[in-house]
């Protein structure tokens, strides 16, 4: 339980607020680099703020506060040219660093223009996505983890959510979850609607345990049937702090993003990277497969009949801001608190002057490996088939192409996939 | 050393709702001090988060002052042998 102060302190987002300045020291994925192809200046909401995202002619991108200096009109609206974005409305333009360049209607020598400036952050492309930071200068390296770098089939599902994104974060050190979430409940569903829930997500949780590292916290787990020496305990995965939570298995490596819009609206994302043992080359992408995953039915109930539709239930339920003065928190929810306490270090240092040491750094780099579990819950291509059918997959538009990976994949390793899984699947309407 | 808290934490509640008594009363006799330092764990200075384990309340606690961390657990009744949780 916490009071209403150490509530605020945790969840709002805004400029000025303390976790607010803390999260303005990390870089977030604003839009896919396929979006800017379609039309070059598009809308970012970010941190509860506005902004105008551009992609310059020779393919960099700026990102500089929508509302133009000048008298307020929208730079959506506005004119990319080779060096800075010009405002559709009286032709002020502005360089990527927020530099007033021209104001056409000024009187000829006026140095009016050296006194205004616009604010600015960096953006910068990375596996398809443009990254954004508006933080104080100098702006940390942009972190390239693994996921986000190796060859493979990229695929994206996204979806805005209507909760603060700290309720989703929780949910990223809570590991008992998913024996009933996605174990019992989704049994119930099977049992009630006639269809077999994947077997993977009903072991009973023997252990769970939790590090501090130098990009979050690695959550660890022993399941009924397992030991220490399995991944799930041995290797674990990652809470990236602040906004990002690394998983994989069976041959998928997944960066789940959570990109706090503002206060109230969470941009929650599935960044997928495909790439089973046994194939060493796949299908030709320009850009990431990215689509919307659904959340909610037409008569306002929450798709409760794959993974990440639960999770989202979960989320969104607890509220817009979950109201934690409320909540009663046990012996299993410690990672929860770890991270309440570890994002109260990290503002405190920003409070304090002092950079981020947590999934922060200032260290040129082409790659940052996370430690990940492969062999997740036992996985196999059972737990392949089992992801992407029953999983937010199920709405991308390359499932056909992500089944025939995996499956050519088990047929070169020699493995064939239980029937269970083959039901669900058709339950589903896949097959 | 502050503690924006201290003075009425029943006040300090959401609002007017139905479990406001019960969350008056987990407020109130929450550690506000640091055992090590006496500085606030409350405010900006630290953290102190309620959690139960069986039937004891435990608060986990942590001060950015001085770096201390623990659970701080309330005790009730002084007996000789963990119970079953």
């Amino acid at each position: 339980m916490l009071s209403k102060e150490q509530n605020e302190r945790l969840t709002r987002v805004g400029p000025g607020t303390p976790m607010g300045d803390l999260l303005r020291r990390y870089w977030y994925p604003v839009a896919f680099a396929r979006e800017l192809e379609d039309w070059p200046i598009r809308k970012v909401r970010l941190l509860g703020e506005d902004f105008a995202l551009w992609r310059t002619p020779e393919g960099g991108y700026g990102i500089i506060q929508e509302s133009c200096p000048h008298r307020a009109a929208s730079l959506l609206y506005g004119v990319v040219e080779v060096d800075g974005l010009r405002c559709g409305y009286h032709g002020w333009k502005f360089d990527e660093s927020g530099n007033c360049m021209d104001q056409p209607a000024e009187p000829g020598k006026s140095a009016f223009m050296r006194h205004v400036k616009a604010f600015a952050g960096k953006a910068e492309a990375l596996g398809g996505m443009v990254w954004a930071y508006i933080g104080p200068d100098p702006a940390p390296e942009l972190p390239r983890f693994d996921v986000f770098v190796d060859p493979g089939f990229i695929d994206v599902g996204h979806s805005m959510l209507p909760c603060n994104w700290l309720q989703i974060m929780e949910n990223s050190v809570d590991p008992h979850h998913v024996e009933y979430l996605h174990g019992r409940y989704f049994e119930f569903l099977g049992s009630q609607q006639g269809f077999v829930a994947p077997k993977s997500f009903q072991k009973k949780h023997l252990k769970v345990g939790f590090d501090a590292m130098e990009w979050g916290i690695l959550k660890r787990r022993v399941l009924e049937g397992h030991t220490e020496q399995d991944d799930d305990w041995a290797i674990g995965h990652p809470l990236v702090f602040p906004h990002s939570m690394r998983v994989g298995g069976a041959g998928i490596d997944q960066m789940q993003i959570r990109v706090p819009i503002d206060d109230t609206t969470t941009w929650a994302m599935f960044y997928s990277n495909h790439h089973p043992e046994g194939l060493d080359h796949y299908p030709e992408q320009i850009y990431p497969v990215d689509y919307e995953y659904q959340w909610m039915d037409d008569k306002g109930r929450h798709i409760v009949d794959y993974i990440e539709g639960q999770d989202v239930m979960a989320w969104v339920s607890q509220g817009a801001i979950n109201d934690r003065t409320a909540e009663h928190i046990g012996k299993s929810d410690i990672g929860v608190i770890m991270l309440r306490r570890m994002f109260k270090a990290q503002m405190a240092r920003v409070e304090a002057g002092e950079d981020p040491t947590v999934g922060f750094t200032r260290s040129p780099h082409q790659r940052i490996e996370l430690p990940c579990e492969k062999k997740k819950f036992g996985a196999s291509i059972d737990f392949a088939l089992a992801w992407l059918d029953m999983g937010s997959t199920r709405y991308s538009p390359a499932l056909d192409t992500l089944r025939k990976i995996h499956l050519e994949a088990a047929r070169v390793r020699g493995e064939t996939p239980n029937s269970d899984e083959y039901a669900t699947a058709q339950h589903v309407g896949i097959y | 050393m502050s503690d924006p808290e201290a003075s009425d934490p029943g006040a300090r509640v959401s609002g007017a709702h139905w479990w406001d008594p019960d969350r008056a009363s987990h407020l109130a006799d929450r550690p506000r001090f640091c055992p090590n330092c006496g500085n606030g764990v409350t405010g900006t200075e630290g953290i102190s988060v309620e959690y139960w384990e069986a039937d004891r309340r435990v608060f986990h606690t942590w001060c950015n002052t001085c770096g201390w961390s623990g659970n701080i657990v309330r005790v009730e009744r002084m007996v000789g042998h963990e119970p079953e949780h």
